[in-house]
Parts: structure tokens; C-alpha cells; sequence
């Protein structure tokens, strides 16, 4: 499939990404989170295409599974009102903070603090310690 | 991008979650909660023996049934008997009888309830707690049966009481400590057997179980696979054991071996209702033996805002906390670059006693709004392909149509576990992100993506 974009065309083997992208969505819809960080990458390094392309693009992707699981959660009765309207205000308001933040830390920083992060909850999720 | 717009709607959200929950706190009111625990009378002054309304909920005792008026004449006198137990000049041994009462008959936001009561000597006493609130609970058998075959049935039921807990003797702790060894492969209904409390177990045992026998093919097209006959009685008890465990998880959690009891038989619990435990009726009775029972004396757990009862997850929960752990997470969540979901579902799994398919479920809907905030803001600029994502969106829909039923079929361990692996995969994708190389790459493309975004805004702006 070729891609087109502001003028640029990139060529895709759209077979491939729909194959990532449907393991990727099974992951994602089945423990409950966006997967935009599997995405991104399966569309640069998987497809090849360039970031300033991606980050839109695989929004999109990532949009149509968490709908689709959105809907397929509640039908299996796994939605909680309450619980909703309590965590939707609080991601809304983070949604406009974080941005006021971003300007004054360094990118990079954020992330190493997310690796360490990111690895201590997932030792703990594996009662390593 | 704070517009008007976004903000009215924010407004409107929170409203809407005012007007919801209005209504328990309304109802509470009358019931003036916090007074009722303050003038508890003492202890020996109410015998709370209460035979008519928690009835029609609790299985009607057969041995109970048959002569209530002698039952309530008998039931007067145990305050006195608990100093003074043995009746010296007993013409005949009257038939035996087990009582019980409580110091109090409403708790805010949980609390500990002293239950008393006279058992019968010689016979270890158990006192079986649940509450009326029902909630979902599922499991799936994937265990090899005798014949090693793999049965694939999901087990599924709506009436698990949100709340369920057996009270044991003191002398059954080793037994007890014996199954605490054993970690996450206890067995429910080896450890009620050996440690005797199977007599108390009755509550669950007769709630109504659908049972799905899954296939490959099912899970493929994300259905449940077909609904299989009711279950008889034996096996809804032996089903509901397995459903009580899925639910509730650690035997410290379904079984306390905490009664006082004395050789004479009167005994003397604290039966906690715990912070977190659904609101609405709790129901204890005392079991001597499977006919001999007391009638259950009711507590009632009144929650009061800003903590609320979820009902879908059978917790209540001071909501404050999630707000806070949702806002911190969620501007961790668009400065590291990963949607909040990554963090938000170990941690609230973790913190909270909350099911993992509820957690899932819940979380997934939230991050749908930032989503499409996202393709908004990146649409206005132009900024999306929309051939690319839809073409591999659609492949995602599939993927969306499978994994929650997957959800289902997986039991929390495991999804600690999956989600364990998926954090450090995504540690290591984060790292790479680091790495001088990427950085390198990355320069190079943020500045072609700025120039874009500068000719995509002035365009639009021309507009």
C-alpha cells in the first residue's frame, strides 16, 4: 500500500501491519490499555515510516480497538459507572496539565524515570519482590 | 488545547456525577447513620435474635423452622447464661440451641461487630458472614479432570455475596496456617472440610450458576460458547466453591479462625466488616452442625460520600484516591508518551481489591476520550493518514472483539503475570527511546515534524 503525506510517499506492506496490529489490539483490549507505545514503534520500525507520520496515524489505529473493546467490555458487564465518572474527570484534567508541565522538564528525564518505574511495577506485578 | 468547549464539558461530566450520586447519599440520611453506632446499648441488653426480615434471604434452617416460638422463648435468657452458663437443676437437657448476639446493628464504612452467642458444647461453633449485595464473579476451568481431559467451562454467576466470610474456632489456626502455606494453590473446599467450617458454608452455595462450554472457535469469534444445562445441587455447591475462591482470593480473606469459644459452648467473635466492604445488609448466623443453626442476626454498613460502593467491582471505594492516582497517572501517562493504562491498571489491581476484568473494562473507556482529544487536535493540522489508520484499525477491531472476552477467562494471577511481561517489554521499548542512537533519529524527524506542524497550522489558519 502506498502512503501518502504532505507530499511525501512511502511505500507499506500493509499485510504485515495489520497482522501487528491486530495482536497488538488483542493485548491491549484484553488487559485494558491504549497500546499506542506497541503501535508506534510497529508502524516506524515494523512499517518504516517516519514519526511525525506515526504519532497521528496510529491514534487512529489504536481509536477503532479501544472502542471495539470498550463495547465488548461492557457487554461482558465489566463497565462501572461510578468508578467511570470518577477516573474520566481526572484523565480529562491530567490530559491538561500535562502539557503545562512538558515545557519546563526535559523529555529524556521522563522517560528514564518511566523505565525505572515502569520496571519496578512490572517486578512487583511478578512477586519478584 | 483549553477551549471553551472542553471545559463546558468537564462542567457538564462533573455535574452529571453529582447528580449520581445524590441518590445514596439521600437515602442514608434518614437512617442517620453515624448516630446509631454512638447509642449502641450494652451488649447484654440487646439480644438481637432477629427471625422475621433477614428470612426470606437466608436459607430457612429446617431445624430452626419447625418450632420458632420455643426458639425465641429460649433465646431471652442467653444474656444471663453467658456468666452463668450452666442451669444447675435442668429437669431434662433441653434440646440444644445456638444463639447468638450482636453489640451493634449498624456500622459506618465498616467496623467490628462483637457477636456472642451460646453453641453447643463440645461442638465447635462457626459463624458464616455475607452480605445481601450480590456481585459477578467468573471462573474458568482449564484444570485436566481425572481422565486429563481439559473440560474449558466457564462457570459464571451473578449472585456471589459482595462480601463472604467464615469464622472459625481458635483451635483450627494450625489447619489454617497449614492452607495459608500453601499460597494462591489452595484448595477452598479441602480447607473448609479439614478445619470443619463446611457447615457453615451455605450462602453461596446455592446461587444460580450459568456454565459455558468454550471452545477454540468461540473465543475466536469472542463468544462465551454455548450455555450448558443448569448445574444440579451438588455440583452448584462444588461450582459456587470454586466461584467463592476466584472472588475472594486469599483464605485470609474467606476464612478467620478468630471465636473465642469455651468448653461450655458460649463463645465470643469480632466479625470485621471491613473499610472497603459493599454497603447494605450483612447477615451472620452461627452453625453448630448443618441442622443446628442460629437465626441471623443482621448489621447494617452504611457508606457515607466520598466513599461510594462500585457495584459492578462489589467494592466501596473513598473515592478521593482513585481521583488523585488517576490525575497523577494521567499527566505521568502524556509525559512519558504512553497512555495512563499502562500504569493505571497495575496500580489500581494492586491497591485496591478490584477485579482485574472490572479494572479493564473501566480504564478502557477513559482512555478512549484522550484518544480522540488526540486525533482531534492532530486532524485540525491535518496531521493523520487516514488511509494507514484505518486500514489497520479495522485489523484492530477484531483484536478489540476477542481480547475482553479473553479478560474473562483469566484468573488475576495470570493477569499480573501478562502484565508484568507487557510492562518490561514496554521498559524496554521506553530504554530504546533513550539510547543515543534514537535520539539521534529522533532530532533529525522532530524537526522535519515541527516544520510540518508550522506549514499544517499556518494552512489551517488560512483557512
Amino acid at each position: 500500500m502506498i502512503v501518502e503525506f504532505w507530499g511525501q510517499e512511502f511505500k507499506v506492506n500493509i499485510i504485515f501491519g495489520c497482522i501487528g496490529a491486530f495482536l497488538v489490539s488483542i493485548l491491549a483490549s484484553m488487559f485494558g490499555f491504549g497500546g499506542g507505545p506497541f503501535m508506534v514503534p510497529l508502524m516506524t520500525v515494523g512499517l518504516g515510516l517516519p514519526m511525525y507520520l506515526v504519532v497521528g496515524s496510529s491514534l487512529i489505529t489504536i481509536f477503532f480497538n479501544t472502542v471495539m473493546g470498550s463495547l465488548r467490555h461492557y457487554q461482558f458487564g465489566n463497565f462501572d459507572m461510578t468508578f467511570f465518572l470518577i477516573m474520566f474527570p481526572a484523565a480529562i484534567l491530567g490530559g491538561y496539565i500535562a502539557p503545562q508541565i512538558a515545557k519546563r522538564i526535559s523529555p529524556l528525564m521522563v522517560k528514564r524515570v518511566a523505565v525505572v518505574g515502569l520496571m519496578l511495577l512490572a517486578l512487583n506485578l511478578l512477586g519478584l519482590y | 488545547m483549553i477551549t471553551k468547549k472542553n471545559i463546558i464539558l468537564i462542567l457538564l461530566f462533573l455535574l452529571a456525577m453529582g447528580s449520581y450520586y445524590i441518590h445514596p447519599g439521600e437515602a442514608q440520611d434518614p437512617a442517620a447513620p453515624t448516630e446509631s453506632v454512638q447509642h449502641a446499648p450494652p451488649p447484654a441488653a440487646v439480644t438481637t435474635v432477629l427471625p422475621a426480615p433477614g428470612a426470606e434471604v437466608a436459607p430457612p434452617a429446617p431445624g430452626v423452622e419447625e418450632a420458632p416460638p420455643a426458639h425465641l422463648a429460649v433465646a431471652p435468657p442467653a444474656p444471663g447464661a453467658e456468666e452463668a452458663p450452666s442451669v444447675p437443676p435442668a429437669v431434662a437437657p433441653p434440646p440444644p440451641n445456638v444463639t447468638l448476639s450482636i453489640d451493634k446493628t449498624s456500622v459506618v464504612n465498616g467496623g467490628v461487630v462483637t457477636v456472642k452467642g451460646q453453641g453447643v458444647s463440645g461442638k465447635p461453633i462457626y459463624l458464616e458472614v455475607w452480605s445481601e449485595r450480590q456481585v459477578r464473579s467468573s471462573f474458568f476451568d482449564s484444570k485436566p479432570d481425572k481422565d486429563g481431559k481439559i473440560p474449558y467451562r466457564l462457570y459464571l454467576t451473578q449472585a456471589m455475596p459482595a462480601s463472604y466470610k467464615i469464622y472459625a474456632p481458635k483451635g483450627k489456626k494450625e489447619v489454617f496456617d497449614a492452607f495459608k502455606a500453601k499460597g494462591g494453590g489452595w484448595s477452598y473446599s479441602d480447607a473448609l472440610k479439614e478445619m470443619g467450617a463446611d457447615v457453615a458454608y451455605s450462602a453461596p452455595s446455592k446461587i444460580a450458576i450459568d456454565a459455558y462450554q468454550s471452545t477454540i472457535l468461540a473465543s475466536i469469534i469472542g463468544s462465551r460458547g454455548e450455555k450448558l444445562a443448569t448445574l444440579d445441587d451438588k455440583e452448584t455447591r462444588r461450582r459456587a466453591m470454586q466461584l467463592t475462591k476466584a472472588r475472594f482470593r486469599g483464605i485470609g480473606n474467606l476464612i478467620s479462625p478468630s471465636i473465642e469459644q469455651n468448653t461450655d459452648g458460649s463463645f465470643i467473635a469480632k466479625v470485621n466488616i471491613p473499610q472497603g466492604a459493599a454497603p447494605g445488609k450483612y447477615f451472620i448466623v452461627a452453625y453448630a452442625d448443618n441442622a443446628l443453626r442460629s437465626q441471623p442476626a443482621v448489621v447494617e454498613n452504611n457508606i457515607s460520600f466520598p466513599t461510594m460502593y462500585l457495584a459492578n467491582a462489589g467494592t466501596s471505594l473513598n473515592l478521593v484516591w482513585p481521583f488523585l492516582l488517576t490525575l497523577a497517572i494521567g499527566v505521568f501517562g502524556v509525559l512519558m508518551g504512553a497512555g495512563g493504562g499502562f500504569l493505571l491498571n497495575p496500580l489500581l489491581i494492586s491497591l485496591w481489591p478490584l477485579p482485574h476484568t472490572v479494572v479493564a473494562g473501566t480504564v478502557m473507556p477513559t482512555v478512549a476520550f484522550s484518544q480522540a482529544s488526540g486525533i482531534y487536535n492532530y486532524s485540525k493540522i491535518k496531521f493523520i493518514n487516514w488511509k494507514l489508520g484505518v486500514t489497520m484499525g479495522i485489523a484492530t477491531l477484531a483484536g478489540g472483539f476477542i481480547g475482553p472476552k479473553l479478560t474473562e477467562l483469566i484468573t488475576l494471577d495470570q493477569y499480573k503475570f501478562v502484565f508484568g511481561w507487557i510492562l518490561i517489554v514496554l521498559a524496554a521499548l521506553m530504554f530504546w527511546q533513550t539510547t543515543p542512537g534514537y535520539l539521534k533519529k529522533n532530532k533529525r524527524e522532530q524537526a522535519i515534524m515541527s516544520e510540518f506542524k508550522k506549514r499544517a497550522e499556518a494552512a489551517a489558519k488560512a483557512k
